[in-house]
């Protein structure tokens, strides 16, 4: 249908819309407070790990063997971002919130929605904005890195970089989150507790899959925490990347249906119970991506590399059924070293926990703790939970013979006897005060300040 | 003159209760219509409805006789609604910055506006520190700088005293002479008598009249009265 005369035609510019955003998140106190308290728990995080890092260094330098453990990804960067961690799910959602929550609140929203941007340019800006917020947020764990550096410690790019990633996807579902919680509810308050229902949720989620098999694990494995664990054991999965790009985009366009001026509350219901669909299509249809990658250096995640090669090349099903309870350490021994790795590296492994809780209690059954591989119509059992000895069962199993291994190279390990205790007040006092300063650069305070020095 | 604006049997529930029933009227170019009616008679309602921030139930809003769907009527009108404080943390400036750049207007219409209104000492200051008079001239500052033919505004007059009322129709009436048309909701009756060119009354959401004062004098048969007159003669 043609436009009747006299409308405004073609679409606005994009840049005052992010600078207004920008404006918003940075003109209220919340980022900052953020940043206030990150700076200080962040500090406080890496100058401990370097503390206990050192500790376990100096053990090494006695027994070189234990050097072999000492990997910085593990010891200084994962704790350190556990700070980062804990202000995303605690903290950042408040800032995600005030990006739609403030204008419903003042009434520039009504304006907002007038304006020639689409809701998706509109929820993109408010995205946007927000990612800045968070590389702001970064700094104390990235200056924590840089010390880190200079103190002449090592760092794994490719392992930081995915963590940093993980923490990304993290951060961009909670926002996803309380950007939605923020739309469909009427006040800031109530957005925040439907926020905080969500991420809680999933630390619910999972404690009760912890030591659990079966559909609840299945479930948890699609929880936030989850997600972010695989980064934070170096693992970079397609599946979860697509998964958590999926649910983002999800929980935008389903706070974007919500904000759509003008739409009934029946056609908000119905637009977001197709987009839930679509969403849950494409997480699960994500799931099924097996691409991973083990970005550590010292390839704890994967087999040796000859391994991983031939099992990649077993084409039939490989069935494992585990009598062994989900709580029971062996279980946690064997899905770590075995399960996981063969999930990731053969193109088809079904894995079934036959047992069930009650069986650690003190089961008489004597098949309790046997491990049986069934591949094409052969079978075979063991009680072993290392791959030294499971992996040559199941080469057996598909009549190959083992892979010759080469002489790879042995991870040394990275000790370091350092002290970070001297960059205390880096974080305790220097951080904090240029976030002050940088709070009041951009506040009416400064500009009174200086409207009383020009009068002066 | 041509109806800019139709609008017609616009009905609006919540739930049981009625907002609107079959709300019907036109604007024309270059005039400046009232919506005038009690508090809780639906004005806001209306003009919401009209502007497609809220969901009507029933009707038709055309421009220029053709339909004119929801989600292009922001390229149509602009709403300058009542009672809020748009980016409370940002200075004025930077609100009625941000309104000119959206619509790539120069900085000459900002700063007309920022004149006119008599925004000057205030530029600095956050939009959530002002008085209810200043807060209500940036509203009125940001409908000027909108370029849209329509211009919608919800209680234009609200938390002005005598004097400011009295510029703000001035700078109204200035607006519609050159070619804007301007559909006002007022809840004082005074104020609309004095500035409007044509009156809708809208009362329990639903229209009790419309026209010039002559016109609806004659609908209510109040021959000599006033606005009130006629309001309470016909609502």
């Amino acid at each position: 249908m043609p436009l009747p005369d006299n409308l405004l035609r073609g679409s606005a510019p994009v840049m005052p819309l992010l600078c207004k955003e920008l404006r918003d998140l940075f003109a209220g106190r919340a980022v900052w407070v953020l940043l206030l308290l990150l700076s200080p728990l962040a500090g406080s995080s890496f100058i401990q790990a370097v503390s206990l890092y050192a500790e376990a260094s100096r053990s090494a330098a006695q027994f070189p063997e234990l050097a072999r453990g000492l990997s910085p990804f593990d010891g200084i960067v994962v704790p350190t971002f556990g700070a980062l961690y804990l202000a995303a799910t605690l903290l950042f959602p408040f800032i995600a919130i005030r990006a739609i929550g403030a204008e419903k609140q003042d009434g520039g929203l009504k304006l907002l929605l007038q304006m020639p941007y689409s809701i998706p340019w509109l929820m993109g800006a408010k995205l946007m904005a927000l990612v800045l917020a968070w590389a702001l947020v970064l700094v104390p764990c990235l200056c924590a890195l840089g010390i880190w550096h200079a103190l002449g410690g090592h760092l794994g790019v490719g392992e930081t970089l995915n963590l940093l990633l993980g923490h990304f996807l993290y951060v961009l579902v909670i926002s996803g989150i309380a950007l939605f919680a923020a739309a469909v509810t009427d006040g800031s308050a109530t957005a925040a507790i439907v926020t905080l229902a969500f991420t809680i949720g999933f630390w619910v989620l999972d404690f009760t899959a912890a030591g659990r098999g079966g559909f609840v694990r299945d479930i948890a494995a699609l929880s936030l925490t989850a997600v972010l664990r695989n980064f934070e054991r170096g693992i970079f999965s397609l599946a979860v990347l697509a998964g958590a790009a999926a649910a983002a985009v999800g929980l935008l366009t389903l706070a974007g249906v919500w904000l759509s001026p003008g739409l009934a509350n029946g056609r908000k219901l119905i637009s977001s119970v197709l987009v839930v669909a679509v969403a849950a299509v494409v997480v699960l249809g994500a799931a099924q991506l097996r691409v991973y990658c083990d970005m550590t250096e010292d390839r704890r995640n994967s087999f040796p590399l000859p391994d991983a090669a031939t099992l990649a090349r077993l084409g039939d099903r490989l069935t494992i059924t585990v009598n062994l309870a989900p709580e029971d350490p062996r279980f946690v021994d064997l899905d770590r070293s075995l399960l996981s790795k063969l999930h990731r590296t053969m193109p088809d492994v079904s894995i079934v926990v036959a047992s069930n809780r009650s069986s650690l209690l003190g089961s008489s059954d004597d098949t309790y703790g046997l491990i049986t591989y069934k591949y094409g119509s052969r079978e075979a059992s063991s009680r072993s939970t290392g791959a030294e000895e499971v992996l040559p069962l199941i080469y057996a199993l598909a009549a190959i013979d083992p892979p010759a291994r080469g002489a790879e190279a042995m991870y040394a390990g990275y000790p370091l006897v350092a002290d970070a205790r001297k960059m205390g007040g880096w974080f305790y006092v220097a951080l904090p005060l240029l976030t002050v300063i940088g709070w009041a650069v951009q506040s009416e305070w400064l500009s009174r300040v200086r409207r009383v020095w020009n009068r002066i | 003159m041509n109806a800019l604006l139709q609008v017609r049997q616009l009905t609006k529930l919540y739930g049981e209760q009625i907002a609107l029933m079959d709300v019907a009227f036109d604007v024309h170019e270059g005039e400046v219509l009232g919506i005038i009616g009690p508090n809780g008679s639906g004005k806001t309602t209306l003009l919401e409805c009209v502007t497609g921030l809220q969901p009507a139930d029933d009707g038709q809003v055309r421009w220029l006789g053709q339909s004119l769907p929801r989600g292009r009527r922001r390229r149509a009108m602009f709403y300058v609604p009542d009672g809020v404080a748009p980016y409370s943390e940002h200075p004025v400036h930077a609100v009625l910055r941000f309104v000119a750049s959206v619509y790539r207007q120069p900085s000459r219409t900002m700063q007309d506006a920022i004149e006119a209104l008599g925004l000057g000492p205030v530029l600095q200051k956050h939009v959530g520190k002002l008085s209810k008079g200043y807060r209500r001239r940036l509203l009125l500052g940001l409908g000027l700088i909108a370029p849209h033919r329509l211009l919608i505004m919800d209680e234009p007059f609200d938390g002005l005293d005598l004097r400011q009322s009295r510029e703000v129709m001035t700078l109204l009436r200035a607006a519609a002479k050159n070619g804007r048309t301007l559909l006002l909701s007022i809840h004082q009756l005074n104020d609309a008598e004095r500035i409007c060119d044509r009156l809708v009354l809208l009362s329990a959401g639903s229209v009790r009249g419309s026209g010039s004062l002559d016109e609806l004098r004659q609908q209510s048969g109040v021959i000599a009265g006033n606005l009130e007159d006629i309001f309470l003669a016909l609502a």
